[in-house]
C-alpha cells in the first residue's frame, strides 16, 4: 500500500490560498492587505475545482495563488504598513492612558519620518514593477483616466480630501495639455453616461469616460477607501506617465501652474507649457493666442530690447506696445517654425511602373485631422459645456476659443461681439417672437450685450454636437444640420466597428434587410396600398400553400440563395409558427368546404403579389428543409459538440434577433415619416 | 670548520662505541670469530672515506679537535684558527702541552692506529662449530647508531609462534646472532606453588616470550594500568587543562593609566566651535534659518517631495508577460444606443421600457435605457457614475479572473460534412405492403434469396410464406401448437428453396411451395435435405457414449408435416431463438440462450450432424453468426462478441461494445464492420480493424433495440428495429480505402408498427437486391417498406 496522502498537502491545494490564510501569512490587517493587492495588482483566482482546493469544510469565497502571496511577502511596503500599525498602536495606547499630550506628540512626530513617525512611502517601484515598459503603462491607462477624471469632478468630503481632488484635477489637465500639444486625441462621443474620449498615444488606444460637469450623486454603498487606494496608485501612475509624455515631446514637466488663473476658473488656461531645454526655453503660448497677457520671460527680453533702444535712440517708446508686437512676432515665428518643420507623416507611395504589388498603407488623408479647427475662432455661449468643448477644439487645432465670462477665465475673448469670431456654439432654443421683437435692435450695434437670441452676421451658429460629429468624421460637417433649433441628426458612436450582418444605422435599410424581411415588407406595403379585406390576403395564402404541396421535391433555387441562409435562419421560430397556424387554418377551411360540397373559395390575385407570395413560400420551404438538414447533422455531433453548437447558435440568434428588431423599428419609423 | 666539527664528534662517538664493542666481545666470546670483507656498511665506509680525506693532516686534526673541545669553555672558535694561520709551530707546541695536561699518561697515536684496523669493519670473523667462517657483528649502540629507539634486551627472534613449540627444548628461541636463548631456570613445583600463594607485586602469571622469565610489571606500569582502569589520564598531571596565560594580550586597555596631567585645551572653550555656533546664530538672526516651521508648510514641502517625477521607464526592458497573469479586461466601448441622441430605432418601446423597469437591477442585461435628448444642455448627470466606477474597482481587485476561450468560429463549421440527400438515396421511406394473418406477434421475418417470397414466423406457431410484393399468403404450416415460432431463416443459396424455422426446442427444415419454385428446384431442395439420412446412421453420432443424449436429434417430423413440406426436425436440448446460415448453406448455427453449455450448436445439413463447439462459454450466448467471407464464427454473449477461427479453432478477437445487454448484431458484407444492437437503446458500429471499442454509438431510440441488419445486396444501408415501434434506416458507407473511416448518416425513421405490451418491432430483414426492408411487429403484422 502506498503512503497515505493527506488532504491539502499536494496538487492544487498547495497552489491556492484563501484570503484569510494570505492575511495571516502576511501579518497584515485586511484593509492593508486590500491596499497591497490593489497596488500590486494581485487578484483572486478561480480554481478549477474549488472542493479540491479548499482545506476547510466551509466554502471559501476567495482564493489567491500561493505564489502571488509569496511575491507579496517581498514587498518593501509591508514594512511600512507594519510601522504604521505600530504608530497607531502607540497613539491609541496613549489615548487609552488619557495622555493626550503624548498622543498629540506622537501624531505630530508622525509628520517627521526621521523622528519616530508616520512612514512615508512612494509607489514608484510598484509602478515600475507592474509596468516594465511604458507601453504596458499606456495599455492600462483606461481605468486610470476614468477614475481620475471622476475624482477631479467629485465634491470634497472626509473620505475624499480636497487635496486629492485638486491633485487629480491637475494631473488630468496636464494630461489634456499633452493631448492638445501632441494632437493625439482621436475620437469623442457624447453618451448618456458622460463623454467618451479616445486618444492614440504612441500607438496605444486609450479610451476613457469623463462625467458631465454636475455634482456627482453617490448612491448605494460605495467604499471610498477602496476607490481612494486606487486613486492613490493611479495618481502616481499618471504623474509618471505625464512626465514621460511631456519629455517625449520636448516639454518640461510639470508645466508652470498659475494659481491665480486657476482660482479664476481658467482650468486648461492655468498651465503654461515650457520647453524642456532651457536654452530654447520659450513659453509655448498654449492658452489663447495673443489675447494672453505678455509672458514674463518675453516681457523681460522685450524690456531689455526696449532699454537698448532707449539707450541708442533715447526715444521714449511705449514699452507695452512694443511688448505686444514682439509677442505677436514670437507667435508668428512659432507658426513659421511649425511650417518649416520636417513632415514626419507617412508619404504616399505611388507605383512608378505598372506590374508591382500594391502594399497596403495607412489611410492618408490630405487634410490633417489634427488641424481640423485650425483657422476658426470659436465662441462658446454660456449654456454650453465649456471644458469638453475647449479641450476638443484645442486638441483639433483651434487656437482661439472664447467664451462667456460666467464660464471662467482664460478665454481668448469674453466679448461676444468680437468681430474675429467665426463660429459660435449655442445650445438654446430659438424664440421667434423675440427675434421679431428686436427687429430694430440690429441698428443699435453700440449695445454692450445683445439679447439672448441675438445673431451676429458673418458668423456660423452651430449646436455643440457639430464639434463632436466633425471630430469623429474628421471633416467639418455642414453647419445647416446643426443650426440652433434644428432637429439634430443622430449622434453615432465612433467606436462601433461595422461587422458583417450586423445592423448599421448609417446604411439604408434596403442594403441590410434579409430577403424574408424584404418580402414581408413589400407584402405589407401592398396590403396597406390595396386596402383590401383580410379575407383576400388569407386566400392568397391558400393558393401558395397548395403550390407548396405540389412541388415538394423542388429544390432548384437552393444554390442561388444559399448565401442568405444564415440570415434567414434567424427568424425561423416565428415564421414556422405562423406557417403552422396558417396551415391548420387552411386545412380547416378545406375540410369545411369538403363537407359542404363547395369548392374552396378562391379569388383572383394580383400576379405581382402572387409572385411575391410564392417567393415567400419558397423561402419558407427552403428554410424548413434546412432546418431538417440541420437537425440531421446535429444528430451526428457528439454531445459536447452539440452543446457548444447550440450555445453558439443561441448567442448568434440572439444578436440577429436584436438586429431584426432594430430593422423592424426602423422600417416602421420610416413608414411613419413617409406618411407624415 | 663546522663540518669538521661534526666529523670530529662522530669520531669521538666511534671511539666510544669501540670500547663498548670490546665489552661485548668479552661477553660473547665463544661465538665470535675472525672474518673480514669489503662490506660497505654505512658506518664503516663513512669512516673509511674520512680516513682517506684526513690522512694527511691526521695528527693536526686530532689535536684540533681536542683543542676545540677544550676551548669551548672560555673562547670562540675563531681565535685559535687565526692563531693557526699565524704560526703553526707555536700552536702545535701549545696543543701538545694542553693535551698532556688533559690526558696524562695516554698516548693518542697508538690507540688511533689500533682503532683504524677495527674501524674498517664492524664485525669479526670467527670460527664456528664446523670450522667455517662466521661473522660476528658488533653490537649496535642503540643510543646513536640505531634507529631503534626502544632498544631492549636481546630479543627472541622466533617470531610470532607459540612458545609451546620450544617446550621440549632447553632453549626458548634465538637472539639476533642466532644464539640460543636458554630457558631460564624455573623453580620447582613447590617454589611455583609458593609463588602462586605469595603473589609478588607486579605478578601477572605470564611468561615473557622474549626471555622466558615470568612477566612481571614494574611499579610504574602498574600505576599506569591503574590510572587507565580508573579512567584517569595515563600520566599523572596536576591540571590537564590549564588556562592559557596570555603573556602578550590582544585586549587593548581602554583607559591607559597615565599619570600625564590634563592638557590645557580640555579646560579652555573651543574657538572653532564658537565660530560654528556664531555662524548659526548669525544665520538665525538674519533669518536664513527659521527655527520652527509650521506643520502645514512642512507638510507641503513633503508633498512636493512626494511629487517628484522622473523618467521611470528610462532604461525599460520589455519583460515576457507572466503566463499566469491575466490582464484585466477593458470595458467595452459604448455602442450606438448609449448616445445622448441615438438613432430612433434604438429607443425602447413602451413595453420594453416597462419590462426593463420591472426587472431586478441585477438581472438587467443593460444598466441603462437608451434615451434621446434633443439638446446637449438637457442631458442630466448619470446617476450611478460613481457606483459604476466603484464596481469596476471592485472587479479589478476582487473578481477572480479566468481565461475563457471564446470560439470565434462559424457554428456551422462544427457540423459534420454530410453527403447530400440525393447521394444517400435510395432508402425505404414508406410502407408498401402489410402482411396480416398471424395471430399474435410476428416474431421473425425473412426474405428468400431470390427476393420473391417472404417467410414469417409468429406466436401462433405457424410459419407462413407470402408473395413479397402483393402480400398474398401462399403457404402456411403450423409447427407447434403451444410454442411460438421464434425464428425463420432461408437457406442463402439459390440452388434450393429451403427454410429453417425454430419452434421451441425443435428446428424444422422445410421446402415451402411457392409459385417460383419449379418442380426441379423443389426436387433439388428435397434431395439436399434427405441426403444426410443415410449418413447419420454411420456418422459421428454413433460414437457418443451410450448414456449421453446427442446434442441434436435429426428425424422426420411425421407424415402430416411431411406432406406440408416440412422434411426434417432437429430436436436440441433447449428452446432455439436464433438461426443463422453459413453462406454456402451446408451449415447453420442455432443459439438457445437458456441452453447453458450447449446453447450454441452448429448443424451440418449434409451429414445431419449437430455439434456443440463450446464446452464452456463465458456468459449467456445471445446470438451467433458466421463471417460472410472468412471461416470465422461470431458468438455474442450479453456483453461481448467473441470471434473464433473455425480452422485454427482458436479465439481471434473479443469485441466489447460496452452495451449492457447485446440483443443482436450483424456483420457487414465486407466483413470488417459490425453493428450491434443492445437492449439499453444503443446501436453501435464497430470497425473490427480499428479497435475493440465502438467506432460510433448511436442513441436515437427511446426503447430497446431488438434487431439490427445490414443490407446484403450492395447498398450502403443498415437498419435497426426497436421496441418503440420504429425502424431507423441509416446510410452507412464503408469506403474501399482502408484509411478512411466509414460515414454513417441517419436517413429515415420508419413509423408504423404499433407498440403492443411494450414490444414494437421484433425483426427486420432486407431485400437481397432492392432497398426494401421487411419488419415484423408485435402488433401481428409484417410490413414491407420501400
Amino acid at each position: 500500500m502506498g503512503k497515505v496522502k493527506k488532504k491539502g498537502q499536494a496538487g492544487q491545494a498547495k497552489n491556492y490560498m484563501t484570503r484569510t490564510q494570505a492575511v495571516k501569512k502576511l501579518q497584515l490587517s485586511l484593509p492593508d492587505f486590500r491596499k497591497l493587492c490593489i497596488w500590486k495588482g494581485i487578484y483572486p483566482r478561480e480554481p478549477r475545482n474549488r472542493k479540491k482546493v479548499s482545506k476547510s469544510a466551509t466554502a471559501s469565497t476567495t482564493f489567491y495563488y500561493t505564489k502571488d502571496i509569496q511575491f507579496l511577502l517581498h514587498e518593501p511596503l509591508l514594512q511600512k504598513f507594519r510601522e504604521q500599525k505600530v504608530l497607531e498602536k502607540k497613539i491609541s495606547r496613549a489615548l487609552g492612558r488619557g495622555d493626550v499630550s503624548d498622543a498629540a506628540r506622537l501624531e505630530r512626530n508622525a509628520a517627521r519620518p526621521d523622528k519616530t513617525g508616520k512612514p512615508r512611502y512612494t509607489l514608484n517601484h510598484i509602478i515600475r514593477e507592474r509596468y516594465p515598459t511604458f507601453a504596458d503603462a499606456l495599455r492600462d491607462l483606461d481605468d486610470c483616466l476614468s477614475m481620475l477624471f471622476l475624482f477631479a469632478n467629485l465634491p470634497s468630503t472626509t473620505a475624499v480630501p480636497a487635496k486629492m481632488i485638486a491633485r487629480c484635477e491637475r494631473l488630468c489637465l496636464e494630461f489634456e495639455h499633452y493631448l492638445i500639444a501632441s494632437h493625439s486625441l482621436r475620437k469623442s462621443f457624447l453618451s448618456i453616461k458622460g463623454i467618451y474620449y479616445q486618444a492614440n498615444i504612441q500607438g496605444e488606444d486609450v479610451l476613457w469616460l469623463v462625467p458631465y460637469k454636475f455634482n456627482q450623486r453617490v448612491v448605494g454603498d460605495v467604499d471610498f477607501r477602496i476607490m481612494g487606494t486606487f486613486v492613490e496608485f493611479y495618481m502616481t501612475l499618471l504623474g509618471f506617465v505625464n512626465y514621460r509624455l511631456y519629455t517625449s515631446i520636448g516639454l518640461k514637466y510639470p508645466p508652470r501652474f498659475d494659481q491665480l488663473k486657476d482660482e479664476g476658473g481658467a482650468e486648461l488656461g492655468a498651465f503654461s507649457l515650457e520647453g524642456a531645454n532651457l536654452a530654447t526655453a520659450e513659453t509655448k503660448a498654449i492658452a489663447n493666442g495673443e489675447q494672453q497677457g505678455p509672458d514674463p520671460k518675453v516681457q523681460a527680453e522685450v524690456d531689455k530690447l526696449v532699454r537698448q533702444l532707449r539707450d541708442e535712440e533715447s526715444a521714449a517708446s511705449k514699452a507695452d506696445g512694443a511688448a505686444e508686437e514682439s509677442a505677436a512676432e514670437a507667435a508668428n515665428g512659432d507658426a513659421d517654425a511649425d511650417a518649416d518643420e520636417p513632415n514626419d507623416a507617412i508619404d504616399k507611395f505611388e507605383p512608378a511602373a505598372p506590374g508591382g504589388d500594391v502594399l497596403p498603407q495607412p489611410a492618408y488623408s490630405s487634410s490633417d485631422p489634427s488641424q481640423l479647427f485650425a483657422g476658426l475662432t470659436v465662441y462658446l455661449s454660456r449654456e454650453t459645456p465649456r471644458q469638453p468643448l475647449e479641450f476638443l477644439l484645442r486638441a483639433f487645432g483651434c487656437k482661439r476659443v472664447g467664451w462667456d465670462e460666467v464660464l471662467g477665465a482664460g478665454a481668448f475673448t469674453h466679448d461676444e461681439s468680437d468681430p474675429r469670431i467665426t463660429h459660435q456654439i449655442v445650445d438654446r432654443p430659438v424664440i421667434r417672437a423675440a427675434v421679431a421683437d428686436e427687429g430694430d435692435g440690429e441698428d443699435n450695434q453700440t449695445a454692450q450685450k445683445l439679447a439672448a437670441n441675438r445673431r451676429y452676421p458673418g458668423r456660423i451658429y452651430v449646436q455643440p454636437q457639430w464639434v463632436w460629429d466633425s471630430v469623429n468624421d474628421e471633416e467639418l460637417k455642414s453647419p445647416e444640420q446643426y443650426a440652433p433649433g434644428a432637429q439634430l441628426p443622430p449622434h453615432l458612436s465612433p467606436f462601433v466597428k461595422p461587422t458583417q450582418g450586423q445592423y448599421d444605422p448609417t446604411l439604408p435599410l434596403e442594403e441590410q434587410q434579409t430577403e424574408a424581411e424584404a418580402i414581408e415588407a413589400a407584402l405589407e406595403d401592398e396590403k396597406e396600398g390595396e386596402a383590401g379585406s383580410d379575407d383576400e390576403v388569407e386566400n392568397d395564402m391558400d393558393v401558395a400553400e397548395d403550390d407548396e404541396d405540389d412541388d415538394e421535391s423542388d429544390g432548384g433555387s437552393e444554390e442561388e440563395e444559399e448565401e442568405e441562409e444564415d440570415e434567414e435562419e434567424e427568424e425561423d421560430g416565428d415564421e414556422e409558427e405562423d406557417e403552422d397556424e396558417e396551415a391548420t387554418l387552411e386545412r380547416q377551411r378545406e375540410l369545411e368546404a369538403e363537407l359542404t360540397g363547395k369548392a374552396v373559395k378562391r379569388e383572383k390575385v394580383d400576379p405581382k403579389t402572387k409572385a411575391k407570395l410564392e417567393a415567400k413560400k419558397a423561402l419558407e420551404r427552403r428554410k424548413k428543409q434546412e432546418a431538417e438538414e440541420l437537425e440531421r447533422a446535429k444528430g451526428m455531433l457528439s454531445k459536447k459538440k452539440r452543446k457548444l453548437f447550440e450555445q453558439m447558435q443561441y448567442t448568434n440568434s440572439k444578436k440577429s434577433a436584436e438586429d431584426a428588431k432594430l430593422r423592424q423599428k426602423r422600417r416602421r419609423l420610416e413608414k411613419e415619416r413617409a406618411a407624415a | 670548520m663546522g663540518s669538521k666539527l661534526t666529523d670530529k664528534k662522530r669520531k669521538q662517538v666511534e671511539s666510544d662505541s669501540e670500547s663498548d664493542n670490546e665489552l661485548a666481545n668479552g661477553l660473547f666470546d665463544g661465538v665470535l670469530s675472525q672474518s673480514e670483507s669489503d662490506d660497505d656498511d654505512y658506518i664503516a665506509s663513512g669512516d673509511e672515506d674520512e680516513d682517506v680525506d684526513d690522512s694527511g693532516s691526521e695528527d693536526s686534526e686530532g689535536t684540533d679537535d681536542d683543542e676545540d673541545e677544550n676551548d669551548d669553555g672560555f673562547s670562540s672558535d675563531e681565535i685559535p684558527s687565526d692563531v693557526e694561520h699565524e704560526d703553526e709551530m707555536d700552536k702545535l707546541a701549545k696543543k701538545q702541552e694542553e693535551l698532556e695536561i688533559t690526558e696524562p699518561g695516554v698516548d693518542p697515536k697508538p690507540r688511533k692506529k689500533a682503532e683504524e684496523e677495527e674501524e674498517g669493519r664492524n664485525y669479526r670473523i670467527e670460527k664456528d662449530a664446523n670450522g667455517g667462517e662466521r661473522y660476528v657483528y658488533d653490537e649496535i649502540d642503540p643510543v646513536y647508531d640505531s634507529d631503534d629507539t626502544d632498544f631492549n634486551e636481546p630479543a627472541n627472534t622466533i617470531g610470532n609462534i607459540p612458545l609451546s613449540f620450544y617446550d621440549s627444548y632447553p632453549h626458548i628461541g634465538y637472539d639476533i646472532n642466532g644464539k640460543k636463548i636458554m630457558r631460564p631456570a624455573t623453580g620447582d613445583a613447590l617454589q611455583s606453588l609458593l609463588d602462586s600463594i605469595e603473589v609478588p607485586e607486579g605478578w601477572t602469571g605470564l611468561t615473557d616470550i622474549n626471555t622466558g622469565n615470568p612477566l612481571n610489571l614494574t611499579k610504574e606500569e602498574l600505576e599506569l594500568v591503574r590510572r587507565v582502569q580508573m579512567g584517569l589520564l595515563p600520566e599523572d598531571v596536576e591540571d590537564p587543562y590549564p588556562d592559557t596565560v596570555e603573556w602578550f594580550t590582544s585586549v587593548e586597555e581602554k583607559m591607559p593609566l597615565s599619570a600625564a596631567p590634563e592638557p590645557k585645551r580640555r579646560f579652555v572653550p573651543s574657538k572653532n566651535e564658537a565660530k560654528q555656533i556664531m555662524k548659526l546664530v548669525r544665520a538665525i538672526r538674519e533669518g536664513r534659518i527659521l527655527p520652527y516651521k509650521p506643520p502645514e508648510e512642512r507638510e507641503k514641502e513633503l508633498e512636493e517631495q512626494e511629487e517628484q517625477y522622473f523618467d521611470l521607464w528610462q532604461n525599460e526592458e520589455p519583460r515576457a508577460p507572466n503566463p499566469m497573469h491575466i490582464p484585466a479586461p477593458k470595458l467595452p466601448p459604448p455602442g450606438y444606443d448609449l448616445s445622448y441622441n441615438p438613432p430612433e430605432e434604438y429607443l425602447p418601446t413602451k413595453e420594453e421600457r416597462e419590462a426593463w423597469e420591472k426587472e431586478d437591477p441585477e438581472d438587467r442585461e443593460k444598466d441603462y435605457l437608451p434615451t434621446k435628448y434633443d439638446a446637449l444642455r438637457k442631458v442630466p448627470a448619470w446617476g450611478s457614475f460613481v457606483k459604476e466606477r466603484f464596481e469596476r474597482c471592485m472587479d479589478l481587485y476582487l473578481a477572480p479572473r479566468v481565461r475563457k476561450n471564446r470560439l470565434n468560429i462559424d457554428p456551422n463549421s462544427l457540423l459534420p460534412k454530410l453527403p447530400s440527400p440525393s447521394e444517400l438515396k435510395p432508402f425505404p421511406t414508406v410502407v408498401q405492403t402489410i402482411f396480416r394473418g398471424h395471430d399474435g406477434r410476428v416474431r421473425s421475418v425473412a426474405i428468400d434469396p431470390t427476393g420473391v417470397a417472404l417467410a414469417t414466423g409468429g406466436d401462433d406457431g405457424t410459419v407462413r410464406v407470402w408473395e413479397l410484393l402483393t402480400g398474398r399468403q401462399v403457404w402456411s404450416v403450423k409447427l407447434s401448437s403451444d410454442e411460438p415460432v421464434n425464428t425463420v431463416r432461408w437457406r442463402p443459396t439459390k440452388d434450393a428453396f429451403i427454410l429453417a424455422a425454430a419452434a421451441g426446442e425443435d428446428i424444422f427444415l422445410m421446402v415451402p411451395t411457392h409459385a417460383s419454385v419449379t418442380p426441379a428446384l423443389d426436387q433439388a431442395s428435397r434431395d439436399i435435405l434427405s441426403a444426410g439420412f443415410g449418413y447419420a446412421t454411420n456418422g459421428q453420432q454413433q460414437q457418443l457414449a451410450p448414456g449421453k443424449e446427442p446434442p441434436g436429434k435429426w428425424s422426420r417430423p411425421g407424415t402430416k408435416l411431411e406432406d406440408e413440406g416440412v422434411l426434417i426436425k432437429i430436436t436440441v436440448r433447449s428452446a432455439v431463438k436464433v438461426i443463422n446460415w453459413h453462406r454456402r448453406g451446408d451449415h447453420f448455427c442455432t443459439v438457445s440462450p437458456r441452453g447453458q453449455r450447449s446453447s450454441v450448436a452448429i448443424h451440418t445439413l449434409s451429414k445431419h450432424l449437430t455439434q456443440i463447439p463450446f464446452r464452456k462459454l463465458a456468459g449467456l450466448a445471445q446470438t451467433a453468426a458466421f463471417h460472410p467471407l472468412r471461416p470465422l464464427f461470431f458468438v455474442a454473449t450479453q456483453r461481448t462478441i467473441r470471434c473464433y477461427d473455425l480452422q485454427k479453432l482458436e479465439l481471434v478477437k473479443i469485441v466489447q461494445p460496452g452495451a449492457k445487454w447485446i440483443s443482436s448484431f450483424d456483420i457487414h458484407p465486407g466483413g470488417d464492420n459490425l453493428i450491434v444492437g443492445s437492449y439499453d437503446k444503443r446501436l453501435l458500429w464497430h470497425d473490427l480493424d480499428l479497435s475493440n471499442r465502438p467506432y460510433k454509438t448511436m442513441r436515437f431510440h427511446g426503447e430497446a433495440i431488438r434487431q439490427v441488419r445490414y443490407h446484403k445486396g450492395g447498398l450502403p444501408l443498415f437498419a435497426d428495429a426497436s421496441d418503440d415501434g420504429t425502424l431507423q434506416i441509416f446510410h452507412g458507407k464503408v469506403p474501399n480505402d482502408q484509411l478512411e473511416n466509414p460515414t454513417i448518416v441517419p436517413v429515415k425513421m420508419l413509423k408504423g408498427h404499433k407498440v403492443v405490451s411494450k414490444l414494437g418491432v421484433l425483426d427486420i430483414d432486407w431485400h437481397p437486391r432492392e432497398p426494401w426492408c421487411v419488419s415484423a411487429g408485435a402488433d401481428g403484422t409484417a410490413r414491407l417498406w420501400m
